[in-house]
């Protein structure tokens, strides 16, 4: 472990996931600060956009959380791939930021991002990390979207049809700039933004996700170049809190259903190996709008990573309720190649974050997901 | 037949005269040492030379750095946004350097303020620490640090990733440096002492050097404030990604950064710093602009760069370091033909039982062979023993005429461990090629003609026409021009030929002398029998004493020649240390410390100083580094009317009209000193073109002047034009003259309690620090001599043990006519006295010839310094009293031992 403060990224990918636990605070309760100094979301939030697609550098952890399926014009099949694409921001100790820094080498703020892709015919699985402080070689706009970490970028092209583009790689093996058109409204939630983390007056993040963006770009490859489509989710999320003390890791699963649905699953493992009552899965309906369902979270089936010796669930038995019929429903959630391990150096967390496809009981496929699974390497005891 | 031979024949030799072969061995493990230790030194000041970055990044691809001054950051967007498609990293580096704080008493003392260290006589060499400032974030995407085995941050104790932001500057030291880091380093940096606090060791990069023992590793901003230099950087690194087309890659980045340093900064970088995102390339072809905004090299580019600096050093002190191998070389020849004489009733007997006449060859060039192999191995050992000594002495002139090196100890290395086992087996095997063939062709009637004087290297040394013909050639050979070896370093291939066909000449000189020198003499032959002798010997020289008296010739040509050398240097530096120190005090950054440092005065600091109510006068000097045709020099800037007008300058050639010395005409002229001259091969009235941040600038030289403090070469110009050009007020050294009354020493004591960060000489403590570090420069000159002499004299003993083992019968006749064993001493000695006394006189009649080489041929054409020819009379005097003295008193011994050798001859 080299580097210590990306730690604070996953530990706050890992508060987000709280996102809908907890009994409802009063607004007088909540502090505006955290102890060492940073913003705390407070309820009713009022979002400017595209202001505060930007950053939001007052709150201690923010990130840009891009994952998608991609398919090329091959025919009669396309070539498929999965892709990852995340930038963190995290912001250092309020005290030893205090001192001027130069524009070109802040000390403010570090930014961590990480790219990914997996060849879905082949199984090649590529991904890299990468760390800079805020100046010259990284930096996230406070007037809109546009984040940059080296020569890896996201950001708005047209900030009111709220298109955008995303140019990320992995080494040279890798480069991609795709436009990202949202194919639905902006979700935002818990509540319209605001969500609760837990029983902490501070424990609460802004939560905004584009469920479902339209793709279109290009995907060198080898030094190849394959136009591409495909369809993408975006979470941008930003608060101040701290990682409850009984967790040791999460899964969570973005799923986009060919009806038009999305879902989105998180559950939260405790250190005794049971899941947390904070544990949520919510439905996405053709026109936004959110409903909670209960749910059965079922690992059928293991997978021994080679890198790390860590153990992860793989295909998943997923049991819930349908809002629209009221019917109980069963998914299969299949990961494409059991190796989208993502064994990190820079942020010192090893996890799991792979493309799937989503099955019914039957094997019908019913769309595509993306799994993260966290804490398997190990406890993250070290984000407490 | 062959093993049965060497064991017969070789192996009983050794045994039967133990002393004489363990003395050859010494002898050539001698040569082989001092050849040896020289090589390993130098290697170690040269590999000492690190392009430290590396410690960091294993290695980076491609490196730019302006032609001069430094750059801005606002180059970083626009090589990010050139370079955006092509998967490589961008790593900014600052670097500047730091000094050890010179030693202070006692804290009390040091609190009584004024005069703590004012005392103390100020001196230059203290250790100088190269400030490396990279961003220490960013150096973690790296390959090379992530499988790197230590990290640099560890939680707790103050040396965690945020403890980094936070308001201390933290510092990394080597692991060289200390196993366990220190609380703080202090440091004497630019004209402050700071304390650092120490938040580690530098972690060892995958595949990368370790770190030397004088890194120390900051944050690159930090390093930005620490050093005044914020906004600039003094170069940037380019490490490519693996993967996918990495060779095409890797030059279709050196392509644009080419063809960038020629375009003008773009508008994008030079209106907004910081654009969020820059996905785009350049939209329109940049305007070229006349000079390239940088230069684009690689880490390998580097060191050859340094290597080339210090080639011409370098390959002066291995020549000169040959001499004793040389000499060697002499005395194994001697050694072996004596043998052959000697033995060659043994070799008839072989040859007419029918032994091979190439068997008998091959097994004398066998025990030549081992001779050298065993005086090789022992040589190697001495050589690294030596190379420990010497390698401080190389250091120290790499330090204060090339770059800073911390180089403490040399490690023995293959290559030149090979090199000199080869050299001694080859010196051994040449100096035994022609006793052998002399041994082969021993016709088997020999046996009846005993102790026949062989004449081996009799026949050469007795050719007047080879004497002169050598000695005309090497007159010829100063005229050639030196072997260019690129990066503006010159070899005097001609001088040193030159030199060695002097020696040859000499040495046959001195030969030929000897039965005239006899004929001389002839006269004492009434003061008794020992002269009679004596004379008789020396009218009649055999071989073994001409070899003797030319291998003496060849050590006391090259010592006394080098002593001139040497005289000479000093007489030329003592000239111009008087003419260019006038001022009273001489104040720099006490960080100062080698000529690489680049710790210098702020504005502030230079005026506070000059401001002092006793100073009437004070000279601005800086100093720039700047590359010119790929090869490292200097641009100063100085108060050039100011100077000339104390004397300051020692003129080579006529002195510059007036106007290139008044600041309002002198725009576009520039002064040049000699050694610059001679590296860029730039004259009197032609132009050159120096780069400047500001663009560049050509000049007309106006004058050249001398400047023995800097081998590299100073183009000197007004330095209201490079505070202009570079837009830069410090000062790299200032000088101040007092008013009259005032003391030196008390203004001294006065500014150094104000500016404990400024290291402050007095006129008279500078003349004889300058005057120290001349000296200490040359200390392994005389090393050399002295070992290239002891050889010279032990091997006139072993020629003299040879003639006397080759006189045996005479050796008996005379104890039998009644001479005393006494008495045959004096004879050997006066027989041996006066071969010294011969070698000696043509030696030093040599040693002018060689002294002029070296002054106006080597040296002018290595380091381009004209000299004064200067002879250190009582020097050489008393060179000479030493080798005859040595000479008579060593053969006086041998003649003891020889009178006592039994009759019979067991060999």
């Amino acid at each position: 472990m080299k580097y210590q403060p990306p730690l604070h990224f996953l530990l706050s990918v890992f508060c987000a996931f709280c996102a809908f636990c907890g009994q409802p605070l009063r607004a007088s309760e909540i502090p505006l600060r955290t102890p060492d100094g940073f913003a705390v979301p407070q309820p009713g939030p009022a979002f400017t956009f595209p202001r505060d697609h930007g950053s939001h550098p007052d709150y201690k952890i923010e990130w840009w959380y891009l994952t998608g399926h991609l398919f090329t014009a091959d025919k009669p099949t396309p070539r498929r791939f999965g892709f990852q694409a995340t930038f963190f921001r995290s912001a250092a100790p309020l005290a030893t930021a205090a001192h001027p820094a130069p524009a070109a080498f802040g000390h403010d703020q570090i930014h961590l991002a990480h790219m990914a892709l997996v060849d879905v015919a082949t199984g090649r699985f590529l991904h890299q990390e990468r760390l800079n402080r805020a100046g010259w070689d990284a930096a996230a706009s406070t007037t809109t979207l546009d984040v940059r970490n080296g020569d890896w970028s996201l950001r708005f092209i047209d900030a009111a049809s709220e298109k955008m583009q995303l140019v990320g790689g992995i080494r040279a093996d890798a480069r991609f700039t795709f436009t990202l058109t949202p194919a639905k409204p902006l979700v935002r939630f818990g509540e319209a933004g605001y969500s609760r983390k837990g029983a902490a007056p501070t424990a609460a993040s802004y939560y905004l996700t584009f469920p479902r963006l339209a793709l279109a770009g290009a995907l060198t490859l080898d030094g190849v170049e394959l136009p591409v489509t495909g369809q993408a989710w975006m979470d941008h999320e930003y608060s101040s809190s701290q990682l409850d003390k009984n967790q040791v890791g999460w899964d969570w699963l973005s799923a986009q259903l060919h009806d038009g649905r999305e879902l989105m699953f998180y559950a939260l493992r405790a250190a005794d190996g049971t899941l947390d009552p904070a544990s949520t899965l919510t439905w996405i309906a053709r026109d936004g709008t959110l409903a909670r369902a209960p749910f059965l979270w079922q690992p059928l089936t293991t997978w021994k990573s080679p890198h790390t010796g860590a153990i992860y669930p793989q295909r998943i038995r997923l049991t819930t309720t349908d809002p629209e019929s009221r019917a109980e429903v069963v998914f299969i959630i299949e990961p494409f190649h059991p190796d989208q391990e993502l064994a990190g150096k820079l942020g010192g967390v090893t996890y799991w974050e792979g493309a799937c496809r989503l099955l019914a009981a039957d094997g019908a496929e019913l769309g595509s997901a993306y799994l993260e699974l966290t804490g398997y390497d190990r406890a993250l005891t070290v984000l407490r | 037949m062959l093993p049965l031979l060497l064991r017969r024949l070789s192996l009983r030799h050794a045994r039967l005269a133990p002393g004489q072969t363990a003395l050859l061995v010494l002898i050539l493990a001698l040569g082989v040492a001092v050849f040896t230790a020289v090589r390993l030194a130098n290697r170690a000041a040269v590999s000492s030379f690190t392009h430290f970055t590396d410690t960091l990044t294993g290695t980076s691809d491609w490196i730019i750095q302006a032609p001069a001054g430094r750059l801005p950051e606002a180059v970083l967007p626009e090589l990010r946004a050139a370079l955006a498609d092509l998967a490589v990293q961008i790593h900014p580096v600052i670097e500047s350097t730091g000094s050890e704080p010179a030693p202070t008493a006692s804290p009390a003392e040091a609190d009584a303020g004024a005069g703590a260290n004012a005392d103390a006589p100020p001196r230059f060499g203290r250790r100088t620490y190269t400030l490396l400032g990279v961003d220490l974030v960013a150096i973690a995407n790296l390959a090379a640090q992530q499988t790197a085995a230590d990290p640099f941050f560890r939680d707790g104790g103050g040396g965690g990733f945020f403890d980094l932001f936070g308001p201390e500057p933290l510092v990394w030291l080597s692991p060289a440096y200390a196993p366990t880091p220190p609380g703080h380093l202090d440091l004497i940096v630019n004209d402050r002492p700071v304390r650092l606090r120490v938040a580690g060791l530098i972690p060892r990069a995958t595949d990368g050097p370790a770190a030397p023992v004088g890194l120390v590793v900051l944050d690159l901003p930090r390093l930005q404030r620490l050093v005044g230099r914020e906004g600039q950087i003094d170069r940037v690194e380019f490490v490519l990604e693996p993967g996918h087309a990495l060779e095409a890659r890797r030059a279709e980045v050196s392509r644009r950064l080419t063809r960038l340093a020629l375009a003008a900064p773009s508008a994008s970088s030079a209106s907004a710093h910081h654009p969020p995102s820059i996905t785009h390339l350049p939209s329109s072809d940049p305007q070229p602009s006349s000079a390239p905004r940088w230069l684009v090299s690689t880490p390998g580019g580097r060191r050859d760069t340094a290597e080339t600096m210090t080639e011409a050093f370098r390959l002066n002190l291995t020549v000169l370091s040959l001499i004793a191998l040389l000499v060697g070389l002499y005395l194994v020849f001697q050694a072996l033909d004596g043998a052959v004489v000697r033995r060659r009733a043994e070799i008839a007997i072989l040859r007419s039982l029918g032994v091979d006449a190439r068997v008998i060859r091959f097994a004398w060039l066998a025990e030549a062979a081992v001779l050298g192999l065993a005086g090789g191995a022992l040589g190697l050992l001495l050589g690294w023993a030596g190379a420990q000594v010497a390698v401080r002495a190389v250091g120290q002139t790499v330090n204060a005429l090339y770059y800073a090196t911390s180089v403490q100890a040399a490690q023995l290395a293959w290559p030149e461990a090979a090199l000199g086992l080869a050299a001694g087996v080859v010196a051994s095997v040449l100096a035994g090629w022609a006793p052998a063939r002399a041994a082969a062709e021993t016709p088997p009637a020999q046996v009846l003609v005993r102790g026949a004087p062989g004449a081996i290297g009799g026949r050469w040394l007795r050719s007047w026409p080879l004497a002169l013909g050598a000695i005309a050639l090497g007159v010829a050979l100063t005229r050639l021009p030196p072997l260019d070896l690129g990066g503006g370093t010159r070899f005097p291939l001609g001088g040193h030929l030159a030199a060695f066909c002097g020696i040859l000449g000499g040495g046959v000189l001195a030969a030929l002398a000897i039965p005239a020198l006899g004929r001389a003499l002839r006269p004492l032959a009434a003061r008794g029998a020992s002269w009679r002798v004596a004379i008789g010997h020396l009218l009649r020289p055999t071989g073994r004493h001409r070899l003797a008296a030319a291998a003496l010739v060849c050590a006391i040509g090259m010592a006394a020649g080098m002593a001139i050398l040497v005289a000479s240097f000093e007489r030329s530096v003592r000239g111009w240390v008087q003419s260019a120190l006038q001022a009273d005090l001489y104040l720099s950054s006490a960080g100062a410390q080698s000529a690489t440092a680049d710790n210098r005065l702020a504005p502030a600091t230079w005026r506070a100083l000059a401001a002092h109510p006793a100073v009437a006068k004070a000279s601005i000097f800086s100093a720039y580094p700047l590359t010119l045709d790929g090869k490292p020099t200097t641009l100063g800037g100085g108060d050039l009317a100011d100077q000339s007008g104390r004397d300051g300058f020692l003129w080579v050639g006529p002195p510059p009209p007036a106007e290139a010395l008044d600041p309002a005409r002198n725009a576009g002229l520039a002064l040049v000193s000699e050694s610059f001259s001679q590296r860029f091969r730039i004259q009197r009235g032609d132009t050159l073109t120096v780069p400047t941040p500001a663009g560049p600038r050509t000049l007309r030289v106006a004058a050249l002047f001398a400047d023995y403090g800097n081998e590299r070469g100073t183009v000197l110009v007004d330095r209201t034009h490079t505070t202009r050009w570079f837009d830069d007020d410090h000062a790299t050294s200032i000088s101040l003259d007092l008013l009259p009354g005032a003391v030196a020493e008390t203004v001294r004591a006065d500014l150094l309690a104000a500016h404990p960060g400024v290291s402050i000489f007095t006129n008279s403590s500078l003349r004889a620090e300058v005057l120290r570090i001349f000296r200490q420069t040359f200390s392994i000159t005389y090393a050399l001599q002295i070992i290239g002499l002891a050889v010279a004299v032990v091997g006139l003993a072993l020629s003299l043990v040879s003639v006397l083992l080759d006189r045996r019968d005479e050796l008996t006749t005379l104890r039998a006519l009644g001479f005393r064993r006494s008495e045959i001493a004096r004879a050997t000695a006066i027989e041996g006295g006066v071969l010294a006394l011969c070698a000696t006189a043509v030696g030093l009649a040599l040693s002018f010839g060689l002294g002029w080489v070296l002054i106006h041929v080597i040296n002018k054409q290595s380091f381009g310094w004209t000299l004064a020819f200067s002879a250190p009379a009582a020097q050489l005097a008393a060179l000479a009293v030493l080798v005859i003295g040595t000479g008579f008193g060593v053969s006086y011994l041998v003649g003891r031992w020889g009178a006592a050798l039994p009759a019979d001859r067991e060999e």
